[in-house]
Formats: C-alpha cells, structure tokens, sequence
C-alpha cells in the first residue's frame, strides 16, 4: 500500500492496520472496499512521492492545478507505459509536500484547504501567499467540503479548479512568461499555452480517497485533520 | 461622547438597546463617578472578563477532549456515536467562541491603553470558582448549590456545570461587576461603564487598532465544529461534483448534505465576529456580540429587541449545552434549578446514558481535575508538557499586540493555529491513550507552569518538551514494542512540531519564539 507520512507509524504497522481492517471488515467506515477497485487499472496508481518535473515549475496542492507540460506528480517521466501530460490542468495530483493540516504548507498555492482556516482562506484553496498560510492538507481528496465561508458545504477540489482556471493558472502564465523574458528562466523552457482538463474519471471531482489511498484501511492510509470523521479521510491522531 | 448607544439603535448594525437597571447604573455612575475612575474601572473589569473567558477554555477544552468522536464514522454511526460526535462539536463550537470573546475583550483593553494578560492568569486549581461569580447559585442535580466548576469528563452532571456557567440572564437585573450570578450581569456592568458621560472615542485610540487581533484571523466554523445528523456514505464525492460512476445512487446520503455547522458566520455585532476597537460605539458592540452568543442573553421570555444574528440560526451558549443535556436519560427527573424566564428545552430522543457511552468507548476516563502530581512520577515530564504548550500559547497571545500588523497574520498562523490544531490537540489526543493507573488515562491538567519571562519562554517551553522527550524515550527504550511505543513515537513527534520542527528546505515549523517582541525587562 502506499501510505502518508503519519507519526507513530511505520510502514509495517501500518501494512498491519490494513490487514488487520480487511479482516475486520465491515467494521470502519467504507466499507465494502469496492470489488474490484474501480481505480486499480486505470488511471495508474498514485504515486506515494512526486517526481521530478519540468526545472522552474511551482508546486501544486493537487490533480489538475498543475500549471505546464510535465508538472504533475508522475513530473517528466510521465505515469507507467504514457508520457507526461501534456499541458496545465491536466496533471495527476500535487507535487508539493504533503502535508496534512492548516499552515503545514511550505509556499504559495500549496494549501489544500477545507477543515481549519478563516473564511477567506476557505475560499482560496490551491491559492495561498505563502509558507504557513496556506489552509488545510493536500491532495485534496474528491469527498472534501468546505466547513467556513462561502464555499461552506461544497467541493473543497472543484473551488480549487474554479480558482486555477480564473485567477492562479492565467497569473502564473504571465509570470513566467514574464521570468523568460528578462532571462529568469531558461529560453527553452517550455511554457504553459493552454488549459486541459483534469484526468479521467476525475476530471469534475478531483481524486477520490479510494485512488489517493488505495484502500480503505478504516480512512487512515490517507489523513486530513479534524475529528468530526467527515473529511472523508483519517483524522490525524 | 461620540456616537451615544442608547440612541444609535438602527440597522444595519443595532447594539442592544440599554435596560433601565443599565441606565439607572449609568445615572448613578454620571453623578457619582469620575473620567479617571470610570477609566480605572474599565481597565480593571476587563482584564476581569479576559480571566473569566479564559477560566472557561481549559473546562470546555478538558471535557471535549474526554471524548471519543471517531470510535466509528459514515455508514457505521450509531445513536451513541452521533451523540458523542454531536456533543464534542457542540462543545469545541462554545471553546471556540469563547476565544473569540477573550480576545474581543483583549482588543477593548488594548484600545484604552491597557496591556491584556493571559499568562499564567488561567485557574491555579479546580473545581474553580469564575472571577468574582457568586458562589451559590441555582441548585444542581445533586441538590447543591456551589458553583465550583471543576475538569471533568463529559457526563449530565458536567453539563450542568456548564449551565452554570452560562446561565442567563434574566430580564433588567441590576449590573454587577462583583458577585455577579450570571455574565450577563457582569457584562452589563462594562457596558454601562462604557455609557458613561466620561469617554470618547479618543480613549480607545490609546492602543492603535491596526496592532489589536484582527478580524481575519477568527473562524467561526471548521471541521471540529462540525458534526454528522445521520449516517453518511463516505465514497460519495462533495457537492456539486457528481458521484463516481461505480457508486449507487441510492443509499446514504454525501457527508456534506448532512453536516450540521454549529455556529453561524453571522451570530455577532458588527461587521465583523472579531472586531478591532478605536471607537466607543466599537467597544460596545463587542460587548454585545460576546452577551448575544452565550453569555447571559435570554432565550426566551423577557426577550430583548433583536441586534444581531440576522438569521437567528444560532443557539447561545445555554441552550446549546442544555439541548445536549437534554439527550441524557436523566434528564427527564433532573432535579436541577432550571431558569424559569428560560426555554425548558424537551427531552431529546434519542437518549443515551453515561454507562452506555462508556460501555461504548466514546469517553476516554479522564480523572477528576487532575494535576501533573497525581500521574506516576516517570510520567511527570509528558504530562507537565501540555500545560506548557497551553501557556506558551497564552504567552503568543499576548505577543500579537506587539507583532507589526503586516506580520501579524503570518505570527498568527504559525503560532495559535499550529500551536492550537498542531500541537496542543495532537498532543492531547495522544496522551489519553496512556493509562495512568485505577482504569484511568492521562488527562489535561492546563496548569499554570512557569516558563520565566516572555524573553525566555520559548526556552522555557523547550526545557519542558526535552524533558517530555526524555521520558517518552526512556519508556521506549525500557519496552520498544510495548503497547506505548508507538504513543511515545507521537509524543516525541508533536513535541518537535513545537520546538524544532523544519522544512525540508530548513525553514523553521515550528512555533515562534517570541524573544524579539519582549524586552528582559518584561515579566
């Protein structure tokens, strides 16, 4: 299985966890695991770290908020047996650190957004000014809704994907278009010229818990803060 | 003065109108008092309402914790857990507004010239008393009338101790601002103070605005707050997205249709929940924002003209607890003094007993009103550590006002928020899995330990989480693959979110020390 970073515990635990959740099974919320797994040919696995990309190209805090040609987390290599994507907004999945939480983020549009954070910062997810102030954990699985302001109750994802497309994707275009001019950048580099959709099937939803997580494993394989039980993911602790 | 409230009642932002006990008050104080008294008074009374708000947090914080709201999620939710999820959301929704309130209070102070304090300024033991409350008030389900409140696992007899707390106010009660029997009163006073022919505006200009805690950094709601109605299907995607293809339509609904949101953006005065003060009309309105959220406002009965909560889908602070009480079995014979001018709020069905919660495990057994000493001695440094992170916390507070405003977001986030979501709650949620002997688990203790000054706090709560780590280790090393282990990895963990934590790239992540704020001057 392919686990977040979770203090406490190991990658043998947690392989324990999940047999031991399969056994146990119906027990945790999730369950059935869908048999089979809707996600287990296509699209390809998730990959637990991202990889490297095109040189010059910012983190992201999830699928299709990527902004170039080879900035997903597969990065310039591309997933098993494709290539790259191709162009922005069509990568799979964030590229910057995971993290699980409020202001655990290392830059500027790297939050995730959702569970704790001013209604503003609900509002902004995927686009933050900078270390610390981003909201909430990344990637942002499909289930996650806002809980503060006015996207309370909605697709913490879509609003990101709302934003990418409106206001970060086309500013980043002109920055870097700007950086390649005064030489910032290399002059081959290749730069962002259009806008694609998110892969499928998750081109509406982003990426579903299931497909981030790979099993269910009673919601802790994949973990977003909050002890409500309704981030759609694990809690924390 | 500027801006009189008792005739600046209109939309879009009314304040409450002034009773006629609150004007006799403030007929009283015109002819009797003084500018420099009055300013004295006001100054005084508030660091009073920053020590009762915060004399509350601990209490609120100490029985959310005690309980268990993930024991079971989405389609697996039973009675008993949707109580327990419902109660801890509804308690963290009170906490959270009570932060609100004692920073509301902090900013009037500020604004005066006045420098808040929190350090060390939260209960030095428990069951406590509020500041200046009114040692005997209604009588309890257990017959008496004390109002000691004390840390304590969520239970019916708990809750009552939070109606204590939050008992209304009745209609017209004479201001008082000692021996109060509820906030409301003691709210009452400070704004009768604040109506006084003495002040202006000018006053609250002493500590600039721009420098007090700003609203941005307040949030009524977040996942903690909120709670699931009924049972939910985990898989389905939030709205408007739709749901997978693979998935049946049918069944239990998107945990976002029946997420219950516990408090309301709109249940305040003003524009704003937080507001920063540089008028008296400003000043005013927080105060009324902190009466109509909990704190004495009448539920029903002798009603005052509606100010606020435009649309009134807010509960107060009684009746949120009161409701949650309600759900008890025990309820339904309580012999508790309930006020009569109130709501009597109906048994709430599904009941649930306290055995059948504990049966459950959805309340961990939290001793009563613990304190380091009483854990065993080799636990001493894990358990001193939480009340070292909750005074660093209030150290930080303090330390806003001192922040330049364009930093003070930044400062706001790394310190409260990671220290409050990242450290402080992690940790608590740890260490109540370590027993600590008579089937009972560690607990809280929220003491108020020494860290020094504020120039050395963050050594000071770095001695503390070194000692915690220390005997985390010891106990890993004495037994690395016993029942603690992984619990002792966690502690060691969120101790270094705390004081050591970086990025990969080397950015400190963890808390700020506050040392270049503080001269070593400054107690």
């Amino acid at each position: 299985m392919r686990s977040m970073r979770r203090p406490g515990h190991s990658p043998a635990s947690e392989a324990k966890a999940v047999a031991a959740a399969a056994a146990a099974a119906p027990s945790g919320p999730g369950f059935p695991i869908p048999v089979p797994n809707p996600y287990i040919v296509d699209p390809p696995a998730f990959p637990e770290h991202a990889q490297t990309g095109v040189t010059g190209m910012p983190a992201h805090s999830c699928m299709g908020l990527n902004s170039c040609r080879g900035t997903d987390r597969f990065g310039l290599v591309g997933p098993p047996g494709r290539g790259p994507n191709a162009c922005a907004g069509q990568g799979y999945c964030a590229t910057s650190n995971n993290h699980t939480c409020h202001v655990q983020n290392d830059c500027r549009n790297q939050g995730g957004c959702g569970l704790y954070g001013t209604a503003e910062e609900m509002n902004r997810p995927g686009y933050n000014d900078c270390r610390s102030q981003g909201s909430c954990a990344t990637p942002i699985n499909a289930e996650r809704f806002s809980t503060n302001g006015q996207n309370q109750g909605k697709s913490v994802w879509a609003r990101a994907r709302e934003l990418f497309e409106t206001e970060v994707w086309p500013a980043l275009r002109d920055e870097l278009q700007g950086k390649r001019e005064s030489g910032a950048i290399p002059a081959d580099q290749p730069l962002p010229e259009t806008l694609g959709k998110p892969p499928a099937p998750f081109t509406e939803s982003g990426p579903s818990y299931l497909w981030i997580s790979s099993v269910n494993a009673d919601r802790g394989a994949f973990q977003a803060c909050g002890s409500s039980g309704m981030s759609g993911a694990g809690g924390c602790s | 003065m500027n801006d009189q409230p008792s005739i600046a009642v209109g939309a879009p932002e009314p304040i409450t109108p002034l009773t006629d006990a609150e004007k006799r008050v403030i007929a009283w104080l015109n002819e009797n008092s003084s500018r420099e008294a009055v300013l004295a008074d006001l100054q005084d009374t508030l660091q009073t309402a920053i020590e009762i708000e915060l004399a509350t947090i601990p209490i609120y914080l100490f029985t959310y914790y005690s309980i268990n709201r993930e024991a079971a999620s989405g389609e697996n939710l039973e009675a008993p857990q949707l109580f327990a999820n419902k109660a801890g959301a509804v308690i963290m929704s009170v906490a959270v507004e009570e932060m609100l309130h004692m920073s509301l209070s902090s900013n009037v102070l500020f604004a005066l010239g006045g420098t808040p304090r929190h350090y060390r300024r939260a209960p030095g033991q428990y069951p406590t008393p509020l500041p200046y409350h009114n040692p005997v008030g209604p009588k309890g389900p257990d017959g008496q009338t004390a109002v000691l409140i004390p840390l304590s696992k969520l239970s019916f007899e708990q809750l009552w101790h939070f109606l204590q707390i939050e008992y209304p106010e009745a209609k017209d009660v004479t201001p008082e601002d000692r021996d109060w029997d509820t906030i409301g009163q003691f709210y009452s006073f400070i704004r009768c103070l604040l109506c006084t022919k003495f002040l202006s505006d000018a006053d609250f200009q002493r500590g600039p605005a721009e420098r007090g805690i700003q609203p941005g950094n307040y949030s009524p709601n977040n996942i903690d707050t909120v709670f699931p109605k009924e049972k939910f299907d985990p898989w389905k995607t939030a709205p408007p997205v739709p749901l997978p293809g693979w998935l049946a339509k049918d069944g239990h609904p998107r945990a976002a249709e029946i997420a219950q949101f516990t408090d309301c953006a709109d249940s305040h005065t003003g524009p704003s929940a937080l507001l920063t003060i540089a008028t008296v009309r400003k000043a005013i309105k927080a105060i009324d924002t902190v009466c109509d959220q909990g704190e004495g406002a009448p539920i029903c009965g002798p009603k005052v003209d509606p100010d606020d909560d435009l649309s009134s889908l807010e509960m107060s602070h009684y009746q949120k607890f009161l409701t949650l009480q309600a759900q008890f079995a025990a309820y339904k014979d309580t012999k508790e003094d309930l006020p009569p001018y109130s709501d009597r709020v109906a048994p709430v069905e599904p009941t649930v007993t306290q055995s059948e919660l504990e049966a459950a495990g959805l309340i961990y057994n939290f001793p009563d009103n613990p304190t380091t000493g009483i854990y065993p001695i080799h636990l001493w440094p894990i358990s001193a550590f939480t009340s070292a992170c909750f005074q660093y916390m209030l150290i930080m507070t303090e330390t806003i006002y001192r922040v330049p405003p364009h930093q003070q977001k930044l400062f706001f986030n790394e310190g409260l928020h990671r220290s409050m979501i990242w450290v402080l709650d992690k940790y608590i949620k740890t260490i109540r899995k370590i027993p600590v002997g008579g089937g009972k688990v560690m607990a809280p203790t929220f003491e108020n330990v020494d860290l020094g000054p504020p120039v050395t706090a963050f050594a000071g709560l770095t001695y503390y989480g070194n000692q915690a780590i220390a005997a985390a280790n010891a106990i890993l090393a004495a037994d690395p693959n016993g029942p603690l282990a992984s619990v002792m990895s966690d502690v060691i963990y969120y101790i270094g979110v705390a004081i050591s934590a970086t990025s990969a790239d080397g950015h400190p992540m963890h808390l700020p020390d506050v040392a270049e704020y503080w001269s070593e001057e400054e107690a």
